[in-house]
């Protein structure tokens, strides 16, 4: 097997801003929040984490596990969160400088089933389709960094690690997490993130592994998910908070007000990990949904779904912090006109808004089923976002005065060499512009499925080096003994 | 029968594509290209106009060469805000910043029939169905001619009127108008309806399409048709569809130039003609795919496709916006969604005042009834997406969040109650069938249609009304067609 190169990153880089909210909109948000933080509270059940917030000077009762935080407090804590970092990747090409200029997207994650890449069968997912979308998403220049798609749910016991071990060896891309929710689990990810860094100065400057945790709306904690955050917080590797409050049901039925609980529940978390590190690299995510009245379900793109995932990276920015963005999320079953119909506005909407990361490509039904080719058909609908968002040349020579005066009236361009020179530098689909045996073009879909399928037949990365894979097995081994295998 | 009150996009929001020193840019070129090249005008008539106002005209190579002062002087008249008048008061559309208007595509020429299923040549029948589905939707402002009436010869486009305001209560553009001859019967029934001609500029009930030929050509039919709608006060928009590599330069800013230069040059002569008379830009440049010259309406890098509205309102000229033109031959293809997804959000952004255009597929060309049901859901999820935030005390709901407080849920308290039938506005994704599985949104789309034609029905034209405008239409194919 020859190893491929990984071809390089292309993330978005907008020429072109949108602002949603006014800053009076912004400044209302936030007031909000802080009375809710304030008079409110969040209920959080780890003792550990309710000891830092009290010796940092919020209100704790620890019958009921609620704490209140003076705003004081939450704009101290705040204040130590950096706006900007890297995140690290096997490869430092690929490292990830979020400067607020580079909008940098990420798979979807965390499936639960899968229409398998020879049957075309749906089953449950397993830790090789953990391994085999991480090689995808290393050919892909739209992904930026890995989510490990799909849960290794023949290996329930540790799948979040062996999750690790299958993204590690499969891509050079930064990986994040989003199935760490134990504080012991979380030591065993930092030990794997320690051997891909090398050193632990090497983790700390360029982490390769973050982590993302859920809230539980409205305004509680979850034991598990804070403990193993402020483990990778005290390492240094990036840990954000992500609300998935849902309008109608688990937030308030007005978009406004679902938007700043779900800011609250964030905020309370982040501040947990500055008072505990302060300066850790932290960011703040909010994918909002919509309840559908009649069946109680989170929908994530109801036609008013699109701009709170917008309005989110708005209030992030707010407070100073980076944004994990929602983008892509489709309530679609199959891969076809509803994913594409939902997935394009809300990508452009993050970017024109400054988003820092965003996820996720690739999934289907809510987010829990992959497709092979779905990942290649995103994929092409974040290159025409990209390049929309690039901006046009106006110089004379774009502008190309003296050609078109040497053409004149009834002409045509064809024979041009400005014509020649150009035309090249055009960009044009690699799924809905291939010409077709008989005319015409191929079906888009076709194509996505035949370019999945060449992927994994030919683009092998860089593996880890077997010292690191050594060490990646005594890892997952200790920690089968701690969990158990099953 | 009432129809819902139409719904076009209404935002605080505007991005600037376009730097102000890359418009002036833009406007220089074209402004060179007017002077120093110039446009070659077939007719005759146009020719004199321009002659009689001070351009350079050549009789023979019939280029027609303006110089700069002349342009800007003629621009200077261009109203900036025009009205179009509909059938029905309340369905006028004024045009103005923040709103923008969306109509259907045009102009189909196939139809797969929503019946049988087969596909075959458009007729009148069609675009008179479409403009009753067209009137009903909240979506759609103003009515195009989506398909041609291909069973009615020469004088096809006086029977798309006669179809258009009879199912259609709202504003007629036809996208079909050619010849002066043709024009002079439209508005004559443009006065029929509106009753004297003072009306008829004061709300005009019809515009047109006028296409340029790329490069720098205007037919004289087309222009001819232009000149008799701008004379009787009815809106003309200006259309050039320049293609990269082809018919304009390989680069954007160039292929931008040659069109911006033909549709400019066609203003003009309308202003010189008839100062003051209400003119539309637009710009709907392509592409030409380098291994076949087919025309791309959506390759991966479209990026400058909403700068022509820019470029418009930097003269000072209301612009319509090209959007929806998938490739794709299909109904509901990922293709046919993806490549459009973004362009009611893009063009509404750019603040294009009308938009065309929902509702056809295969690059303009292939009606399919129910696509309109599918694209108008893009073109709402849009439309909520620019709508103002609200963020007042009774949004926020802090008092609701805390009577919750943590771990608790909102659906017993009264606030939920207020708001949640006001929360999710339900997409043609999120349909509910009987099991409490989603509906395949092909169905949904198809079963509105069907609920339209079986359920709305528009005000008729007043009986004299109609039979004047039969009338018409009887003389015209008498002139015509013998």
């Amino acid at each position: 097997m020859t190893v491929s190169e990984t071809p390089e990153l292309q993330p978005i880089v907008p020429s072109y801003r949108l602002r949603i909210l006014t800053d009076q909109q912004l400044d209302d948000f936030q007031s909000a929040s802080l009375e809710i933080l304030q008079e409110i509270g969040i209920h959080c059940p780890s003792e550990k984490a309710l000891k830092i917030y009290r010796n940092h000077g919020a209100e704790v009762d620890s019958e009921t596990q609620i704490v209140k935080l003076p705003p004081q407090v939450v704009l101290d804590a705040m204040s130590h969160a950096p706006r900007y970092y890297t995140m690290g990747a096997r490869s430092p090409e690929y490292d990830l400088v979020l400067d607020g200029n580079h909008f940098y997207c990420s798979t979807d994650g965390c499936g639960t089933e899968v229409i398998d890449f020879n049957s075309r069968q749906r089953r449950t997912s397993t830790k090789h389709d953990v391994a085999l979308m991480a090689r995808m998403a290393d050919y892909l220049s739209s992904i930026g960094f890995y989510w490990p798609m799909v849960s290794a749910q023949d290996y329930p016991a540790i799948a979040p690690l062996h999750e690790l071990e299958a993204s590690f060896n499969n891509t050079v891309k930064h990986i994040q997490t989003e199935t760490v929710m134990d504080e012991r689990m979380a030591r065993y990810a930092v030990e794997m993130a320690t051997i891909i860094a090398g050193d632990e100065v090497s983790r700390r400057e360029r982490p390769p592994l973050s982590s993302l945790v859920c809230t539980i709306a409205p305004l509680a904690q979850d034991k598990g998910g804070m403990e193993s955050a402020l483990v990778f917080a005290e390492a240094g590797l990036p840990v954000g908070f992500m609300s998935m409050a849902n309008v109608g049901s688990t937030g308030p039925a007005t978009i406004a007000g679902t938007l700043v609980a779900a800011d609250a529940e964030i905020v309370a978390a982040m501040v947990l990990i500055q008072m505990a590190f302060p300066g850790a690299p932290t960011y703040h995510s909010m994918m909002p949904g919509i309840m559908h009245p009649r069946t109680g379900g989170y929908l994530a793109t109801a036609w008013e779904g699109e701009l709170p995932y917008a309005i989110g990276v708005e209030l992030a920015h707010r407070w100073d912090v980076p944004t994990l963005a929602g983008v892509f999320a489709t309530d679609a079953m199959v891969p076809g006109w509803q994913s594409a119909a939902e997935a394009a506005a809300y990508l452009l909407l993050c970017a024109l808004v400054g988003a820092d990361t965003g996820a996720g490509l690739g999934l289907v039904e809510s987010c829990t089923l992959l497709y092979p080719e779905s990942l290649v058909l995103d994929t092409d609908i974040y290159h025409q976002i990209r390049v929309e968002a690039r901006g046009i040349d106006t110089s004379r020579n774009a502008m190309a005065l003296d050609v078109i005066k040497a053409v004149g009236p009834r002409g045509h361009f064809l024979r041009h060499k400005h014509t020649r020179e150009h035309m090249r530098k055009l960009e044009f689909s690699d799924l809905s512009a291939q010409p077709g045996p008989a005319g015409g073009y191929q079906d888009p879909v076709e194509v996505a499925r035949e370019k999945a399928a060449w992927i994994l037949e030919n683009h092998h990365p860089q593996p880890l080096m077997e010292a690191q894979q050594v060490e990646f097995r005594r890892v997952i081994d200790a920690a089968s003994r701690e969990f158990g295998t099953l | 029968m009432e129809h819902p009150p139409i719904e076009p996009i209404v935002t605080p929001y505007r991005m600037r594509f376009l730097s102000q020193t890359q418009l002036d840019d833009l406007q220089a070129a074209t402004l060179s290209v007017l002077e120093a090249v110039g446009v070659q005008f077939y007719s005759e008539r146009a020719r004199t106009i321009f002659a009689e106002h001070g351009a350079d005209v050549n009789h023979e190579t019939q280029i027609v060469k303006i110089p700069r002062d002349l342009v800007r002087k003629a621009m200077s008249t261009v109203p900036r805000y025009p009205v179009l008048g509909a059938r029905d008061p309340g369905l006028d559309l004024i045009t103005q910043d923040g709103v923008t208007y969306f109509t259907s595509d045009g102009c189909g020429h196939q139809t797969v029939d929503f019946f049988t299923g087969e596909t075959r040549a458009s007729t009148k029948a069609d675009l008179a169905m479409m403009a009753r589905i067209e009137d009903y939707l909240p979506s759609i402002s103003f009515f195009w001619t989506i398909v041609s009436a291909q069973d009615c010869g020469y004088t096809a486009p006086l029977h798309e009127i006669e179809a258009a305001w009879q199912n259609c209560s709202k504003h007629y553009q036809s996208v079909t108008m050619m010849g002066a001859d043709r024009a002079r019967y439209a508005v004559e029934m443009a006065t029929v309806l509106r009753g004297n001609s003072a009306e008829v500029r004061r709300r005009p009930p019809l515009s047109m399409i006028c296409c340029t030929i790329a490069p720098l050509i205007q037919d004289q039919d087309a222009i001819e048709s232009a000149l008799v709608f701008a004379e009787a006060g009815l809106p003309v928009v200006f259309m050039s569809m320049p293609t990269l590599g082809t018919t304009a330069p390989a680069t954007y800013a160039g292929a931008l130039t040659v069109g911006d230069t033909e549709v400019i040059s066609a203003v003009v002569l309308m202003q010189l003609a008839s100062p003051g008379a209400p003119v539309f830009h637009s710009l709907l440049h392509a592409w030409a795919d380098p291994r076949t010259a087919a025309y791309v309406g959506y390759p991966l890098d479209s990026r400058a496709r909403y700068a022509p509205v820019e470029i418009a309102h930097n003269w000072g000229i209301p612009a319509l916006g090209g959007a929806f033109g998938t490739e794709s031959p299909e109904l509901d293809s990922w293709q046919s969604a993806a490549e459009i997804a973004t362009d009611p959000l893009l063009v509404a952004l750019a603040g294009a005042e009308i938009v065309t255009g929902i509702g056809l597929r295969d690059t303009y060309t292939l009606l399919y009834p129910e696509a309109i049901i599918l694209d108008a859901d893009i073109y709402q999820r849009a439309r909520y997406s620019l709508m103002e935030m609200q963020v007042s005390p009774e949004e926020l709901a802090v008092e609701v969040i805390a009577a919750v407080g943590p771990a608790g849920h909102y659906l017993k308290q009264k606030h939920t109650r207020t708001h949640m039938r006001n929360a999710l506005v339900r997409a043609v994704t999120h349909q509910l069938n009987d099991d409490g599985k989603y509906r395949n949104p092909r169905q949904v789309a198809r079963d509105q249609v069907t609920w339209i034609l079986e359920n709305h029905q528009p005000n008729p034209l007043e009986a004299s009304v109609q039979n004047e405008l039969t009338r018409i239409i009887q003389a015209a194919t008498r002139e015509f067609q013998g």
